[in-house]
């Protein structure tokens, strides 16, 4: 992480000063000659527009240049902005870099208090969105488009009705980190007695809240400090995935994971799960359980540190399974020798679960140490209760007036059908939806919010870190923010920018000592994305020990049904980014299965119901049935169907027509269907909770095939077992080892090398620099943010679920995900893989034409409009990294293709294309360094995926700076080379997994 | 290759003199087409067309139109190359290898054996062209000045091997057909009955006299060209092996290639030598001079061949065990009993098992069971090239990029449509050339 | 005394060389020899050398070589030398390949092209032959017009010792059938 700092500041310094001219510019009335926003419209279509057509095939344009050239804006030189993400509620800092006026590529804001630098997946892909075609551009009443004039006279009309009869208003929104927003509504439901704003999450966590308020009296959800425990303990939580704030939490995580230092340390993680996890895959120890097993497991847990710190407790410890007991045994001392430096999550949405885990972290002394409630976290506020009271108003008629904001329930709720008749009946309803999604198609009024890079916003995600999300580019559409509409319906009118300044001003000014006068405050806040307040939490009660009860008993499964679990895809969340045509491309961590979602089973369970992979199975809950095509998930625990969620959304058959159009191609969704299946059915909404888990379902084979489309068929480093000879080794492409191994040997875990003759030795020796990476296996998580990140970068092109299918996708960064059956459970590696930059490079050899050739530092080069396309090279890459053009990939879409890079070519049909360490990034600093006369260090120059990794485990840099960060890598003992054998001498380097667990497993036969 | 020394039987039936054997020759070229022919060339121009429009989609569209992936960079593209390469090896060596070691029952089918070859290197050529993801950069290739600075291409790349040895081939076999082909289209022209022949053959006969001078010269050239077409028929197979020998990846990157590639090519040439010339003397009534005789001392190259191909099959799988390579061990035990074990297999059978027939006496008299063991070994030869590139390729080090393939429509098009491209040309060729080398018969003859 | 061309036709190669040793040995002039095929020996016969073709095939073949050694070297270590795969420029040993292929070509070429410029061989020349079906199934030996040794009846009695099936002057094809 510490390289990844300078380049993001250091570009920054340029906008401090345009951050006083704003200021200045802002303080006058808005949409006067010159804002900021109406010269980055100019630019933005003026320049852009006229940019685009010099990528496509179309005759080539002269490029204007400013008649007056707006200050601050160099053609082809980038501006950055710090913004905040608004893909999900974690509210990572970003950089936006705009080239010309538009936004083209979304970076980790370095020393952001919440993501530390990275980005996850969907915070990289988030700049498609804004070329969107298909978001709303217009308010529309009644599915007609319309003008806001129309509309907000309308919505006052309405409104003064109510507001004479009486009539409930109900604002519903999703967690909402904006204290301004939040502000607002208040504002705006302040005017109607005896409404009330509700909040709910998709992916609920509502009883983690409940159980805090229950044991210390505070609804609060607490912050996480995964860095300071030694024990990571976690049942069900997906925290490295897309729990609540991955980014953050990955960060936190391998804080705690320092292997490359004086003294290594390395948290031990235990996961329990019922399906296989980006985190679980990612444990030093994972046991697979069923959910119902989660519960016992905690209730035993906590009655023996009960136990052990001398409470009693008036529950008892359930009977466990004995290698179950043996691991909570083993489990509570070792906890019990952390305390104060453990921490135990659960991601199930139980609140007596979830108290039971409050216990064991209060008698372990991990609150305030390792999860705070003084520093809390608004990253998740719903409240399940709240929601199902709500949607009882809804079904009985009770509501007057419906305002939705951020989130979806006719499709995230189960029984949407019917709440959408509900909510028909609703006199006024409004969606401040970006698409015409599930609810905004039932609602009366849709008014379009902007897209986060063309808002004004705050976000408070951790109480006291406030977070700055600004505009990049002034609206595309005829988009209004949400405050501003809310304002106007109140009658005074203000924009969107001036309402977040005046409670800046009035709230949060006077909690900062660092800056005297406001302007300076403001200016800091937006040069740096963010700035730290006080924040003056209430402190919570003391821990309320009669409030402990026992888990209920869960109903058990009988032996002929499966246990259901639905949970969140990496990419997808709970759907909202189902627009998102690179986060439907980009393989899930774990099952590498793109496009789809899908029924995971255990092997085991399989061959119990007689399926293979992609056989369609029914899976069937009383009335509710759902069929979907099965994936085989080692690691998952027997009885257990895993289905994801945020799938099966309505417009999603936009995507028909993706990729390449040929004879033989099949539609990556069919006409009128949707990408995957909705699975929200199965959510219960009872007990003031959302389920997710551990419902009894039953399956039965439909008889038919449907094909799951994943990019990778073959998952052991071992060869089949049909065809494996008597002691053939697994294949040592990734190494790994235990802690204490590591410790007595820093090279266990290596793989002899053969030694090598260089027939060339001394041929080209590279005098400058020589690039290399090295990638830390250790830290990988295998998040794949670095994926979307080069595909941002690079413009990779989505080819669609076909071309996926016939082992066309087109990614330059793949991540490997390789499964080791041991003799304790399903082991997982993840291995990013992408051009070695071989010195000695195979495909160079034989390419005819010289279009792959080695530059004098040390890069493997593609010369895309030199290459014939024979495939040659690709062939004879033994990492199998090239990419083939084998179409011309769409680019009709002259919206999403200002998403472009301007200094990465657009490559045509039938050329070879691969990673080139993002060389253009290279350039660019070099030429900034020729430029300033201050020589290169570590960190001048960031590749797309080393900028974007949130674990901090790509290393980038020249391995002839010998006081270099890669040159100390390079010597590291965890550092090996893939197929060294082979003598192609890569530049990329990795760094062994090394697992905190107590000693290696036994390798149990693989087929 | 005779079939006894003592009482060596005369080169053709049917005692025959030196005016009879040109009528007979010249008899199929001058009379009205058989109902056969037009049978034969309307389905070999139909499966000629199929493949034009294949590949004309295919070139307007992508290479995505055909099966390939990001794993499997090459499939029937390379493989129906080095098929065809192949096939065009039997021409020179009937015409040159056999001619240097002064086998007289070359000349009845070495002509037509050329004529293949030309015909083959044309197909085979056609694929490195339109496997190239933009075919019309083709030009791209050849290392011609040019004024966009220094630009060349990379000599070091067995691509650019095969661009120089396949050009060289195919010009060095159109001479060595062509200079064959002056006397007897002389022979014609000197007995045309209409204006037109006459001035046809008159034009590409170059003004042939048939003087002592010229012919003392056209044998030294002709000697020339064998002697110089022998290594080349074995430098072009080896340098198509070295696309695959050169090469990193655990089944192509062996040293045996070359003998292995070249055998092969000898062995699948001489099996469609024998298919095509079964076909042409039936077709053409040529039985007398493409004799049993000569069916049978081509039999025997094939068997030869066969075995010399079977060796190098076991040769590759002990020498992958023998190397202790792991990668290696794996890509063949892959090979035999792997997804695609079942193409090994065809392979195997058709190319060792099968010819083993051959060493039968009755067998290689038999007219009917000769043509089915070429076809036999027509496709196992096809299979084989299948087999090493793509198995190979399928799963090489990283089993996370292993993959499978499975041609599209397009590929089986373009597949039927190069066959059709062969024997279009190859009838057209009956039609107006003389099949059999007149001269080289007439000079063969014992009389 | 007579001053045009004499031409003999006979069936086979046989008595078209007994028929030729014959002329020698009589002291007459051979202008040339045509043969429906080569005929081996024929040349001897004649009293002729063989030809000097395989020299320049020799000669082109080197000037090939070298020119392919000089491309290769040139383009890939001098022109543009570029790091392919970290071999050296000059990579010597991969150019062996081209430097073969390209020795074959100039080789092979040459010799035909020789071959046709030697023997004045070009499409659409026009040909007068000494006699019918020469290029079919008979053998003509063409005498140099001769001096005053010459005489018609010793023509005709060698021509009728060798099986000769005409003997015609040169021109008159049509006559003697």
């Amino acid at each position: 992480m510490t390289a990844q700092n300078g380049e993001g500041m250091e570009k920054r310094e340029t906008n401090r000063d345009s951050g006083h001219r704003l200021d200045q510019e802002f303080g006058e009335p808005v949409f006067t000659e010159l804002t900021r926003r109406s010269f980055l419209k100019l630019t933005g279509f003026g320049l852009a527009a006229s940019l685009i057509p010099g990528c496509s095939r179309g005759p080539s344009e002269k490029l204007i240049p400013y008649l007056d050239q707006p200050e601050g804006i160099l053609a082809g030189k980038a501006t950055w902005y710090a913004t905040t993400c608004g893909g999900c509620n974690a509210g990572c800092g970003m950089l936006a870099k705009n080239m010309d006026g538009r936004p083209i590529k979304l970076e980790g804001n370095p020393g952001h208090p919440i993501s530390g630098g990275g980005l996850c997946p969907i915070g990289q892909a988030m700049v498609l969105p804004l070329y969107d075609a298909q978001r709303l551009q217009t308010p529309i009443i009644q599915g007609e488009k319309s003008d806001w004039g129309k509309v907000d006279r309308e919505i006052r009309d309405s409104l003064a009705k109510i507001k004479r009869s009486g009539g409930s208003v109900r604002f519903l929104t999703g967690s909402l980190t904006s204290p301004t927003e939040q502000k607002t509504i208040q504002e705006f439901l302040s005017d109607y007695p005896g409404s009330r704003h509700v909040c709910y999450d998709p992916l609920s966590q509502s009883a983690i809240l409940d159980a805090h308020l229950q044991t210390h009296g505070v609804r609060r959800f607490p912050g996480y400090d995964f860095g300071a425990a030694e024990w990571i303990v976690s049942f069900d939580a997906d925290f490295l995935g897309t729990w609540i704030s991955p980014v953050q939490f990955t960060a936190g995580y391998q804080a705690g994971r320092i292997l490359e230092s004086e003294s290594p340390r390395l948290s031990q993680h235990l996961q329990f799960e019922s399906r296989l996890s980006l985190t679980g895959s990612n444990a030093d120890q994972r046991i697979a359980v069923s959910p119902e097993q989660i519960n016992q497991l905690i209730t035993a847990l906590a009655a023996r540190i009960a136990a052990k710190a001398g409470q009693s407790v008036g529950f008892s410890s359930p009977s466990l399974k004995p290698d179950h007991k043996a691991k909570i045994d083993e489990l509570a001392d070792s906890l019990w020798k952390s305390r104060g430096r453990s921490l135990v999550v659960c991601g199930l949405n139980q609140f007596e679960t979830q108290v039971q885990v409050n216990l064991i972290n209060h008698l372990l002394g991990n609150y305030e140490k390792t999860l705070s409630l003084l520093k809390p976290s608004n990253q998740c506020q719903g409240n399940d209760r709240d929601l199902a009271f709500l949607v009882d108003e809804i079904e009985k008629g009770k509501v007057s007036a419906l305002f939705v904001l951020g989130v979806n329930p006719v499709y995230d709720l189960p029984g949407g059908e019917g709440l959408a008749q509900a909510i028909k009946k609703i006199p006024c309803t409004v969606s401040f939806a970006t698409h015409l999604d599930e609810t905004a198609r039932v609602t009366r009024y849709v008014c379009p919010v902007h897209n986060p890079l063309e808002s004004w916003r705050d976000a408070e995600p951790i109480a006291g870190k406030l977070s700055v999300t600004q505009p990049t580019i002034r609206p595309l559409g005829k988009t209004r923010a949400m405050v501003v509409s809310l304002t106007v319906w109140m009658g005074n009118k203000k924009e969107e920018y001036q309402v977040m300044k005046d409670t800046w001003r009035t709230d949060f000014f006077k909690r900062q000592k660092t800056d005297s006068t406001f302007g300076r405050f403001w200016d800091r806040a937006l040069h740096d994305g963010w700035v730290e307040i006080d924040s003056p939490v209430r402190a919570s009660t003391d821990f309320n020990m009669k409030s402990i009860q026992a888990v209920p008993k869960d109903p058990v499964i009988s032996a002929d049904k499966l246990s259901l679990v639905l949970y969140p895809k990496i990419g997808m969340l709970a759907g909202q980014h189902a627009h998102n045509p690179w986060l439907h491309e980009l393989p899930d961590p774990v099952s590498k299965i793109v496009w789809d979602n899908e029924a995971s089973l255990s092997p085991e369970t399989a061959r119990k119901f007689k399926v293979e992979q992609g056989d369609r199975i029914e899976i069937r809950q009383g009335e509710k049935k759902l069929v979907l095509p099965v994936h085989i998930q080692p690691g998952q625990y027997d009885g257990v169907v895993a289905v994801a969620l945020g799938y099966g959304r309505v417009g999603t058959d936009r995507f028909t027509r993706v990729g390449p159009q040929w004879l033989e191609s099949l539609p990556t969704v069919a006409v009128g269907e949707t990408v995957g299946k909705n699975a929200t059915l199965f959510l219960s909404l009872s007990e003031g909770r959302i389920g997710y888990s551990g419902s009894e379902v039953s399956i039965r084979p439909t008889g038919e095939h449907g094909e799951l489309v994943t990019t990778q068929i073959h998952h052991s480093l071992s060869v089949p077992a049909g065809l494996a000879m008597k002691g053939m080794p697994k294949r040592p492409f990734v190494q790994e080892t235990t802690l204490e191994e590591y410790k007595k040997n820093p090279e266990s875990g290596s793989h002899p090398v053969h030694p090598k003759h260089d027939l060339w030795a001394g041929s080209h020796e590279y005098t400058g620099h020589h690039w290399g990476m090295i990638i830390d296996l250790a830290a990988c998580t295998g998040c794949s943010a670095c994926v979307v990140a080069c595909q941002a970068e690079n413009n990779i092109p989505v080819v669609g679920k076909d071309e996926v299918r016939l082992n066309r996708e087109m990614h330059w960064m793949r991540i490997d995900r390789y499964y080791n059956e041991t003799s304790e459970g399903t082991d997982v590696v993840h291995q990013p893989m992408f051009c070695q930059q071989c010195d000695h490079a195979p495909c160079e050899t034989v390419c005819p034409v010289l279009a792959t050739v080695h530059s004098s530092e040390g890069l493997n080069q593609q010369v895309y409009n030199r290459c014939v396309g024979t495939r040659y090279c690709s062939n004879n890459c033994p990492y199998k990294v090239r990419r083939f053009n084998w179409f011309d990939y769409p680019r009709e879409d002259r919206l999403q293709n200002m998403s472009l890079n301007p200094d990465v070519t657009v490559r045509s049909r039938g050329v070879m294309e691969k990673c080139t360490f993002c060389v253009q990034r290279i350039q660019a600093a070099k030429s900034e360094s020729a430029s300033s006369g201050k020589p290169l260090v570590d960190g001048d120059i960031q590749t797309a995926c080393q900028q974007s990794c949130p674990a901090g485990a790509v290393f980038f840099g020249d391995l002839n700076d010998e006081k270099g960060l890669l040159a100390k890598l390079k010597s590291s003992p965890r550092r090996y080379r893939v197929l060294d054998d082979l003598g192609v001498e890569p530049s990329v380097g990795y760094l062994r997994v090394v697992r905190n667990r107590p000693e290696p497993r036994g390798v149990k036969h693989h087929d | 290759m005779t079939e006894d020394t003592n009482v060596r039987p005369p080169l053709i039936d049917g005692n025959k003199d030196f005016q009879q054997v040109t009528e007979d020759i010249c008899a199929p070229m001058e009379r009205r087409p058989t109902n056969l022919w037009w049978v034969a060339i309307l389905v070999s121009s139909s499966m000629l067309l199929l493949g034009v429009v294949a590949v004309t989609y295919q070139v307007a569209t992508g290479i995505g139109t055909w099966g390939l992936n990001n794993t499997i960079g090459w499939g029937f593209d390379i493989t129906n190359f080095v098929f065809w390469i192949g096939i065009g090896h039997a021409g020179t060596l009937i015409s040159a290898v056999l001619f240097l070691f002064r086998q007289k029952w070359r000349t009845s089918v070495n002509r037509a054996a050329e004529a293949m070859t030309l015909i083959a290197v044309m197909c085979a050529g056609l694929f490195p062209i339109i496997h190239m993801g933009r075919a019309w950069l083709v030009f791209w290739f050849a290392p011609y000045p040019n004024f966009r600075g220094p630009l060349w291409v990379n000599f070091r790349s067995p691509l650019l091997w095969d661009l120089f040895a396949i050009s060289t081939y195919m010009a060095i076999s159109a001479a060595f057909w062509y200079i064959g082909l002056i006397p007897d289209m002389a022979t014609i022209r000197d007995r045309a009955t209409t204006k037109y022949r006459r001035m046809i053959f008159g034009i590409l006969s170059f003004g042939w006299d048939g003087s002592q001078r010229t012919w003392s010269r056209y044998e030294t050239v002709y000697l020339l060209l064998a002697g110089l077409a022998t290594p080349l028929v074995l430098s072009v197979h080896t340098i198509v092996s070295f696309d695959f020998a050169t090469a990193v990846i655990p089944g192509w990157h062996t040293t045996i290639f070359p003998p292995y590639f070249v055998t092969g090519a000898i062995f699948s040439g001489m099996a469609m030598v024998l298919t095509l010339m079964i076909i042409a003397r039936s077709v053409m009534g040529l039985q007398d001079y493409i004799t049993t005789r000569h069916l049978g001392a081509m039999c025997k190259i094939v068997l030869t061949t066969s075995m010399i191909v079977g060796l190098a099959y076991a040769t590759e799988f002990f020498i992958a065990w023998y190397s202790g390579n792991p990668y290696e061990r794996f890509t063949f035990i892959n090979r035999a009993l792997g997804p695609m074990g079942w193409a090994f297999w065809i392979m195997v059978g058709c190319n060792v098992l099968v010819p083993q027939l051959l060493w039968f006496r009755a067998v290689r008299s038999n007219v009917a069971v000769i043509f089915g063991i070429s076809i036999f070994i027509n496709i196992g030869m096809w299979f084989e090239r299948f087999v090493i590139i793509t198995t190979s390729l399928s799963r090489d080090f990283l089993p996370s990029s292993w993959a499978s393939y499975v041609p599209t429509s397009i590929e089986l098009a373009t597949l039927v449509g190069s066959f059709g491209l062969f024997f279009t040309l190859f009838l057209l060729f009956c039609r107006l050339l003389p099949v059999i080398a007149i001269g080289e018969v007439k000079g063969a003859m014992k009389r | 005394m007579i001053d045009q061309r004499v031409v003999m036709v006979f069936e086979s190669a046989d008595d078209l060389m007994s028929a030729t040793r014959a002329v020698r040995e009589s002291g007459w002039k051979i202008e040339e020899a045509y043969t429906p095929y080569a005929v081996h020996g024929l040349d001897e016969a004649m009293g002729r050398a063989p030809s000097r073709l395989p020299y320049i095939t020799f000669l082109c073949g080197l000037v090939g070589t070298l020119l392919a050694l000089w491309l290769q070297h040139w383009t890939s270590s001098v022109s543009w030398p570029l790091n392919v795969g970290g071999k050296p420029f000059n990579s010597l040993p991969a150019f062996v390949p081209v430097i073969f292929e390209i020795m074959v070509l100039f080789a092979g070429l040459g010799s035909v092209a020789t071959l046709l410029i030697r023997s004045r061989l070009y499409p659409g020349k026009k040909v007068q032959l000494p006699s019918v079906d020469i290029t079919n199934h008979r053998f003509a030996l063409v005498l140099a017009p001769q001096d005053a040794s010459f005489s018609h009846d010793e023509a005709s009695q060698l021509c009728r010792r060798h099986n000769a099936v005409a003997l015609h002057f040169l021109g008159d094809i049509e006559n003697k059938k």
